[in-house]
């Protein structure tokens, strides 16, 4: 049944459309970039764009912060918001549970066909983003020596190899994934519970948009800990020396609620509703 | 049924950090006296750890100095290595970079990310406010380093940063101080400071909380306090310290009283002759005559600010518990009164200084 929902979402357009369209506003900074050749100070702008017009091997990083905030939790929540709502509204959730398999099978298989979505996605953000990274701006051969220029500094001030830099955005790309896994848990759960993909879709950026709002106020700060956009950008935390895990662990534990909680919380519903469609 | 078990899922995970909070603490028989003795002693504990400070001190300032008024009205992040008094590194952490300061024997660098800049500052006997002060062991030091035993009290304990914390209260004995009180929650194990609380006599809100989030007391390695200037950086010497002393020096001096408000007048060191500084801990004044031309920007800066009282003569704010005034005399140079004193004090030392008032 894996299978089977697998090769459905990755045979729609729409997935790939979604994919792509993740991919332009990276491609349309990088194109930018090259042909004013003005890049943002450090510290403005999204973090790591910065860098790249020294060090191109930084733009997967950079591409994965401009679409972080909006664009991949925007496109994770429509996939994720479609699986079972998608199916109710075009009337084959019924046909489906048709089968000998039962909901808790057919809830696992659109949970792995959505948990692999999120991972293709970052990957092939990020993999454009080298290509684009390395063609477009000078690059940094993988295991020389240090970099010169500010391109190859840390956040702190220290110098980094090329070896440093693929290690630390390979487990930034690997933290992204992870930081995405809550938003498609929160669209899995909305999804069980509507028949409207885009009523689910809408419940999740209404959840996304509402704890970056409350992030910014200091009212708020008893419960910041626990918002579920709180920790996205500890990814650049990576790019520190020593490395600052406190906000990555905290993160990637946060997360690891988010989807526990909310896909024992679709389970239930899900294997107790009554279907009609 | 199923519902069942997400409910005492959402139950378990939600209660688990008031759970955490409510684990108790244990408190020692510890003297405030013996307390405020440790905390002095603990400069030579070596630790690293991860803190956080949130000002509500909205100070108003001109286009100088800005830095030093977000310090104390924004929340400050911080990662701290220290091996010492003079080996240390204090970076203030945000979303997209870091500004890094490597204080050593003779001097510090300060390494701002955002500027691409290592900055070397030398060593000088005043320096203006900068993130490592607000650490709680900085600040909690500085605080109680003149604190009488009078005014020391012990207030329980609680947990800070996952270890046990030993509270001790600091309430100024001097009835112009615009400071309630200022609590100090001490590492029972090593006598840091690991939270900092001022509180001002007006409202109810936190002026200051600095406190540490976690805490770690292994000494950290040598490589991680020190620093060069990377590749491509640009290089420069701070003089931001010299140059406001240096301004400070060419202030002529008046006759200043002995006394104001109560405080008596202090000298320290570095301290340009034509600023009088009262008071002791931290209760303390400060009146220095301000040139014509830097008084119309920092008057047009106070009268903004809603609580501003104007008169005649003069404009006076309160930040907290920091007062500041800026009396304009008919015939004589402007003065600028600032400290940790009510806006009462401040006008009534305002009106003994020379050209406004009757004794000397």
């Amino acid at each position: 049944m894996i299978l089977v929902e697998l090769r459905k979402m990755f045979r729609r357009p729409r997935t790939w459309a979604t994919i792509a369209v993740l991919n332009a506003l990276p491609i349309l900074v990088a194109v930018l970039l090259v042909l004013t050749d003005l890049a943002p100070r450090p510290g403005e702008g999204p973090p790591f764009l910065s860098a790249v017009l020294s060090n191109g091997t930084l733009y997967p990083l950079a591409a994965l912060a401009i679409v972080l905030p909006l664009f991949l939790p925007i496109a994770v929540a429509v996939i994720a918001g479609d699986s079972i709502a998608g199916e109710a509204q075009a009337g084959t959730l019924r046909y489906l549970l048709t089968r000998p398999a039962g909901r808790t099978r057919l809830l696992v298989a659109k949970l792995v066909a959505v948990m692999l979505f999120v991972v293709v996605a970052v990957l092939v953000v990020a993999v454009v983003g080298y290509v684009v990274g390395t063609t477009m701006f000078h690059a940094q051969p993988i295991g020389g020596t240090v970099i010169g220029g500010t391109g190859g500094t840390s956040f702190s001030g220290t110098s980094l190899t090329p070896q440093d830099i693929t290690n630390r955005t390979l487990m930034g790309i690997g933290y992204v994934a992870v930081s995405m896994l809550g938003v498609a848990a929160f669209g899995l759960f909305f999804s069980t519970l509507t028949e409207s993909p885009l009523g689910a879709t809408m419940g999740v950026l209404a959840v996304l948009v509402s704890s970056s709002l409350l992030f910014t106020l200091d009212a708020a700060s008893p419960i910041a800990p626990y918002l579920p956009t709180r920790y996205w950008l500890s990814f650049v935390d990576f790019f520190r020396d020593p490395i600052q895990w406190r906000d990555i662990t905290r993160g990637l534990s946060l997360q690891a609620v988010y989807v526990g909680v909310l896909l024992t919380a679709a389970w239930a519903n899900f294997t107790t509703k009554d279907v009609t469609s | 049924m199923r519902w069942s078990v997400v409910g005492v899922l959402v139950v378990l995970l939600a209660s688990l950090p008031a759970l955490i909070g409510a684990l108790p603490v244990s408190d020692a028989a510890v003297s405030a006296h013996d307390l405020r003795a440790a905390v002095l002693a603990s400069r030579t504990v070596a630790f690293s750890g991860y803190a956080e400070s949130a000002g509500g001190l909205a100070l108003p300032v001109t286009d100088q100095l800005t830095s030093v008024a977000d310090l104390f009205s924004d929340r400050t992040t911080m990662r701290v290595w220290w091996r010492g008094p003079t080996d240390n590194r204090v970076d203030v952490v945000t979303a997209t970079g870091e500004t890094g300061t490597h204080t050593g024997t003779g001097g510090s660098w300060t390494w701002e990310y955002e500027r691409a800049t290592a900055t070397r500052v030398a060593a000088t006997p005043l320096a203006l406010p900068a993130p490592p002060d607000l650490l709680p062991t900085a600040l909690g030091r500085r605080l109680l380093s003149e604190a009488t035993d009078a005014e020391l009290t012990r207030i329980g304990a609680r947990r800070v940063a996952g270890r046990d914390a030993l509270g001790l209260r600091l309430t100024p004995a001097e009835k112009a101080s615009s400071v309630r009180r200022v609590d100090v929650w001490v590492d029972r194990a090593s006598g840091l400071p690991l939270q900092v609380q001022v509180l001002g006599t007006e409202g109810s809100r936190t002026a200051l909380d600095t406190r540490f989030l976690d805490l770690d007391l292994a000494t950290p390695s040598a490589r991680t306090t020190a620093f060069s200037p990377p590749p491509g950086a640009a290089v420069r010497v701070g003089k931001e310290a010299e140059v406001v002393l240096e301004a400070g020096r060419r202030i002529e001096p008046v006759p200043l009283p002995a006394t104001l408000v109560g405080l008596p007048r202090r000298h320290l060191d570095g301290v340009p002759a034509a600023i009088g500084l009262y008071g002791r801990g931290v209760t303390l004044l400060t009146v220095a005559p301000l040139p014509e031309r830097l008084s119309d920007g920092l008057y047009d800066s106070l009268v903004q600010s809603p609580a501003a009282i104007v008169d005649d003569t003069s404009v006076r704010v309160a930040a907290g518990p920091v007062g500041l005034m800026l009396v304009e005399p008919p015939d004589e140079d402007p003065y600028i009164l600032t400290g940790t004193v009510t806006l009462d004090a401040l006008a009534a030392a305002a009106a003994r200084l020379p050209g406004l008032g009757s004794a000397r």
